[in-house]
Order: C-alpha cells, then structure tokens, then sequence
C-alpha cells in the first residue's frame, strides 16, 4: 500500500473514533470546568471517565499530527524547514498525550 | 517521485471566497485551535497536581468572564469540526458531492455547529 493512502486511512479511522470521544469529552468540560479540585481529580482517576479521555487524547494528537503535517506540505515549500517542523510536531504528538496519561494514571 | 517539486497551495488571498473554501480554511484553522486548547487541557490536568491550594488560583481563572468565554467558544470549535468532520466522512463515503448539496452541507455544519453547541452546553449543565 501507498504510504500515502496509508496516510489517508489512519487519518479517517482516527476521525471517525475521536468524533464520539470529541463529544463525550465536550459535554464532560462543561460539567467539570468549576468544579472543586477533588471532583476534577475524581473525574480524570475514576473510570470510564480515565480510559476515555486518555483516548481522546491519544487519537486527538494522532489525528492533529496528520493533518498538520498536510498543512505543512502545502505551505511550506523548504524541504528542510519541512521536515524539521514534521519531526517537531511527531515528538509533540508523543510527548504530550504520554506525559498526560503517565500523570492522569499517578493522580489516583 | 519528486517530493521536492510538488506545486504548493495558492495562498488565502488568492480565493475567491465562497462557503466551500471558507468552511475549508476554518476547518484547517479550528482545528489548530482546538490541538492548542487540547494542550491547555493537559496542562490544566497536570495542574491538579500542585494540590487543592494552588489549583485555587487556576479555579480563579476559569470561573472568570474569559474562562467562561474560553469554555464557549470550545464548546463551538469543538462542534464546528464535529459536523465538518461528519461532512468530509460523508464525502469519502462518496456522499455529498454536488454542489449545491456541498454548499447545502456546509451552511448545515455552519449553523449546526452553533445549535450543537448550545446543546453540548446545556447537557454538560444538566439543564437538560
């Protein structure tokens, strides 16, 4: 298969599974946003709500990493400066979510 | 095949603006918007950490005018890529293609986004 159209799928399936976690999770922020500091950590260390937004996040920076990256190859004409920013966001994509997850799972 | 010269997009100014190009630019844009404020969100997570004292002072923020502005206007970029997204699914799927069912589509996810929001808003307040 063509990286390409391989590119394409993962950014598809992505989608398709961050669509109801995006309203899950927006529904969630709005009950959660005000609320006390104990309820927020219960909210993000008990489950579904732990697993969910881990996910979310997972596939939220996924999804985002491939679509920049077409933003990237569209306007910026420097190869070198493109594959710079490429490899930028690809560490970004990693290290946020993970770092998020690793703190998430050591609230509890 | 020769990456290096692939033809570039023409830039914004060069469009004649019409719903279609405008609702793809602002899918692009909001879509950077919503990875930014996703990363506010982890840093928000990584907050409750420092303990109840400390997170006072982000709880401060939040509940004032422009959190609360911060906490809409999510609610609306969120939605808007929700339904866009939903749109370009339809497209893949070999759905939606003509042009006035494309320009019909993207007024629906214009004007959806902002009904939607509303309603993510009030459930999320258990209004509903």
């Amino acid at each position: 298969m063509h990286t390409s159209t391989k590119k394409w799928l993962f950014l598809k399936c992505s989608s398709l599974i961050l669509i109801p976690l995006m309203v899950w999770f927006t529904i969630n922020l709005v009950s959660i946003y005000q609320a006390d500091h104990k309820e927020v950590i219960n909210f993000f260390t008990h489950q579904p709500s732990k697993i969910l937004f881990s996910l979310f996040i997972v596939f939220a920076y996924f999804f985002s990493a491939l679509t920049i990256s077409e933003i990237f190859e569209d306007y910026i004409n420097d190869e070198k400066i493109k594959n710079v920013a490429n490899k930028l966001l690809y560490i970004f994509a990693i290290l946020i979510p993970l770092l998020t997850i690793i703190g998430i799972y050591n609230l509890s | 095949m020769q990456y290096k010269n692939n033809p570039l997009s023409p830039h914004l100014q060069i469009y004649k603006w019409q719903i279609s190009s405008l609702l793809s630019i602002a899918h692009r844009i909001i879509g950077v918007i919503n990875i930014l404020a996703i990363t506010l969100i982890c840093i928000w997570t990584s907050s409750l950490f420092f303990g109840e004292e400390n997170y006072e002072i982000t709880k401060l923020f939040l509940n004032s005018f422009f959190g609360k502005f911060i906490l809409i206007s999510l609610c609306w970029t969120f939605s808007f890529h929700i339904l866009n997204e939903i749109r370009h699914l339809a497209w893949d799927a070999g759905y939606g293609f003509d042009l006035k069912v494309a320009k019909i589509t993207g007024v629906l996810a214009f004007f959806g986004s902002f009904i939607l929001a509303i309603i993510f808003y009030l459930i999320g307040k258990n209004i509903f």
